[in-house]
C-alpha cells in the first residue's frame, strides 16, 4: 500500500502536469514524471477517488476523467489562461481554474438555455461583474452520486 | 452546474428540461466558492472541504438551508 507521502506526490504531479500543459496526464506518462511503477500511479488515482480529489475515466483506469477543477476532456466550460486552453467540468470549476492557477482567465462559456456566448474575466484574482447567475440542479447531498453528470 | 443570462433563461431551462428552479447565485459567490475549493489545490496539503466545512463555507456567502446542506436526506427520493 502506498504511503501517504508517495500519493501526495502523484497529485502534485497531476496537478503540476495539467498547470503547464493544458492536459491532463495518463498514468504511464505520471509514472515516467514520478518515477513510480504505472501500478502505484494508478493506486494513487484510486487514493485520490476516495478523497475526492480525482475521478478516473470509467472503464479506463490508466486515465482521469477529472482531476478538479480540470476536465480530462474537452467540455463546454473551456478557460484560456497563461496563454493555454484548459478544460472545466462546470462553471464553478472554470472560476476554480482561475483561483487555482492564481492568474487571469478568460471564460468564453455560453448561456445555458439559448447558447448565446457570455464571456467570463477574471483579473487580479477578482471576477469583472457580470449580471449573470448560476443555477444549481443538484443539492449538495447528492453531487457525488453522479459527479461526470453534476 | 449552468451559467444563465438571466433568471428568465433559468426558468426557460427548466421548463424545457422539466427540472425544478433551484437555488441561483451570482457570480461573486461563485467566484467565492471556487476561492475556498481551489485556491491551494497546487499544494500538497490540499484536499476537499469536509461536510461541515462547506456548510461553514455556504453559509459565509448566503447559502443556507437542506440544499446546501451534503448530509441532509431530504433530496433522497426527488434529487
Amino acid at each position: 500500500m502506498l504511503n501517504e507521502d508517495t500519493v501526495t506526490r502523484v497529485k502534485l504531479a497531476i496537478y503540476g502536469m495539467i498547470a503547464d500543459t493544458g492536459a491532463i496526464p495518463n498514468s504511464m506518462e505520471l509514472a515516467w514524471a514520478t518515477g513510480l511503477a504505472e501500478t502505484s500511479v494508478r493506486e494513487a488515482f484510486s487514493r485520490l477517488h476516495v478523497k475526492r480529489l480525482l475521478v478516473p475515466e470509467p472503464g479506463d483506469s490508466s486515465r482521469i476523467r477529472m482531476a478538479p477543477p480540470f476536465s480530462g476532456i474537452p467540455t463546454a466550460f473551456p478557460v484560456d489562461a497563461t496563454g493555454k486552453r484548459y478544460y472545466a467540468n462546470c462553471i464553478w470549476d472554470a472560476y476554480g481554474i482561475a483561483a487555482a492557477l492564481h492568474t487571469d482567465a478568460i471564460i468564453p462559456a455560453r448561456d445555458g438555455y439559448s447558447g448565446e456566448a457570455l464571456t467570463l474575466e477574471v483579473k487580479g484574482e477578482r471576477p469583472i461583474p457580470q449580471p449573470y447567475v448560476a443555477h444549481f440542479a443538484v443539492p449538495a447531498a447528492r453531487w457525488w452520486d453522479d459527479i461526470i453528470h453534476t | 452546474m449552468l451559467l444563465f443570462r438571466s433568471e428568465e433563461s433559468v426558468d426557460r431551462w427548466c421548463e424545457t428540461h422539466n427540472v425544478p428552479r433551484r437555488p441561483l447565485i451570482d457570480l461573486q459567490q461563485l467566484w467565492q466558492l471556487a476561492v475556498h475549493w481551489y485556491a491551494n489545490r497546487l499544494t500538497p496539503e490540499s484536499r476537499r472541504p469536509a461536510a461541515d466545512e462547506m456548510v461553514s463555507i455556504f453559509a459565509s456567502i448566503g447559502l443556507t438551508g437542506p440544499f446546501w446542506d451534503p448530509k441532509s436526506d431530504q433530496w433522497k427520493a426527488d434529487g
